[in-house]
């Protein structure tokens, strides 16, 4: 594969990611395959840019007091864990479950994105004991509020074990998995929209280079290939945030539902016809 | 070298925060990287006129390949690829000096023992997986 087509399909897959909240390679593995790269090659160099987006992104939330580094660390214990299963499954399954498992993920993306996540928040009111030993709790300022808003996280039980899952489907699939960390921050422990997707945010580095020892000793990346992907990644990511301010147009989201829904089907279809 | 100097950091700007200090590690880590990997692949196209890197992929850990890279630097001719390598170690090294300047803060400035454990923890199977053969 050529640098030109690999750096501008990753500058397209960091825009798209980026735009549309779901990283970069979610979109970057399924054009990679159809462009010919093996799945497991694909998925190995997509988790090395996932770690560079990571931290380009976090960065500046961190510094905007928005994520919650404790929620962050106490969470990252269960996903590097799973990102180091996941990718040791991926290393000895076939590829065409990986194909079909990919799909899937990518559907489950795409009916997240069509039912519009809700803004509103519940706070958590009443703090489970161990949640409360953890200190999960925190206040940041709300721009558009125009305060500072309180909140407590809840059911640490029950997150952390759901967090190893997320860590798994990373490592598996080469993919942030920032949607289904998101989910599991605002649906299981009650965080507050922002911090969820910060938090998920950082917590996405650490999990990605968990799943990249995985890759990297198996001799998986190649630094040649590696290097494009990595900044055009970024720098797709990076016109993707600038615009997201002024874009948060419907024509965009329909362009993407239907760019989601058709490499998800061409994926499960891949999968059980064969590559 | 950049390991001990964010240690280092750590203990002579205690007064800053964590959110700072593991902000700009991050900034840093990523900007890093990308002039090392845009370095490599310029020099690369300036003396094959093509951008096109092919070599063997090697199958080691990230300390292996380091220290690898590193030992050709200081050796033999530095070539453009010896930068990229350099690069994508840097993207990959960038969230595990976080792990670890997260956990001194913790221990040294927050006294924080549950915390300090955590991140010590993540530390440790970060450490072991990088080390992995």
């Amino acid at each position: 594969m050529s640098f030109e087509l690999l750096f501008l399909t990753s500058i397209i897959a960091g825009f798209v990611g980026s735009m549309s909240g779901m990283g970069g390679g979610i979109i970057l593995i399924p054009v990679l395959t159809f462009l010919g790269m093996d799945i497991k090659h694909a998925i190995a160099i997509s988790i090395v840019s996932v770690i560079a987006t990571s931290s380009g992104s976090a960065s500046a939330y961190v510094r905007d007091r928005i994520t919650n580094l404790k929620v962050g660390m106490f969470l990252e214990m269960f996903t590097i864990i799973g990102a180091w299963v996941g990718a040791a499954i991926t290393l000895v399954s076939g590829k065409r479950p990986l194909f079909v498992l990919f799909g899937i993920v990518l559907l489950a993306s795409w009916v997240t994105l069509f039912k519009q996540r809700r803004e509103s928040w519940t706070p958590v009111a009443h703090q489970d004991r161990l949640s409360q030993w953890l200190e999960l709790e925190g206040s940041y300022y709300d721009q558009p509020m125009g305060q500072t808003l309180q909140y407590r996280g809840g059911r640490a039980y029950l997150g952390g074990p759901l967090m190893f899952g997320a860590g798994v489907i990373a490592g598996l699939l080469g993919i942030g998995a920032g949607a289904l960390k998101v989910l599991i921050h605002d649906l299981v422990m009650g965080l507050p929209p922002k911090v969820s997707t910060t938090t998920s945010n950082l917590i996405i580095g650490v999990t990605a280079l968990s799943g990249t020892s995985v890759y990297l000793v198996a001799g998986f990346i190649s630094p040649g290939l590696a290097a494009p992907v990595i900044l055009g990644v970024l720098l797709g990511a990076f016109i993707g945030t600038r615009l997201l301010v002024r874009l948060t147009n419907q024509t965009v989201r329909h362009f993407f539902l239907v760019v989601l829904f058709v490499l998800g089907v061409e994926m499960i279809v891949r999968g059980i016809v064969g590559v | 070298m950049r390991l001990i100097h964010h240690g280092m950091k750590t203990r002579t700007t205690a007064h800053l925060s964590m959110e700072i200090l593991i902000g700009y590690i991050l900034l840093v880590g990523v900007l890093l990287s990308t002039i090392l990997l845009i370095i490599g692949l310029a020099w690369h196209w300036a003396r094959t006129g093509h951008l096109r890197f092919e070599y063997p992929i090697v199958g080691m850990n990230l300390f292996e390949f380091i220290s690898l890279d590193v030992r050709q630097i200081v050796s033999g001719p530095f070539r453009p690829m010896l930068i990229v390598n350099l690069g994508i170690a840097v993207v990959m090294f960038t969230p595990y000096i976080r792990v670890l300047a997260s956990m001194l803060y913790f221990a040294w400035v927050e006294r924080n023992q549950k915390y300090t454990l955590f991140t010590g923890f993540v530390l440790t199977a970060l450490t072991y997986s990088l080390f992995l053969r």
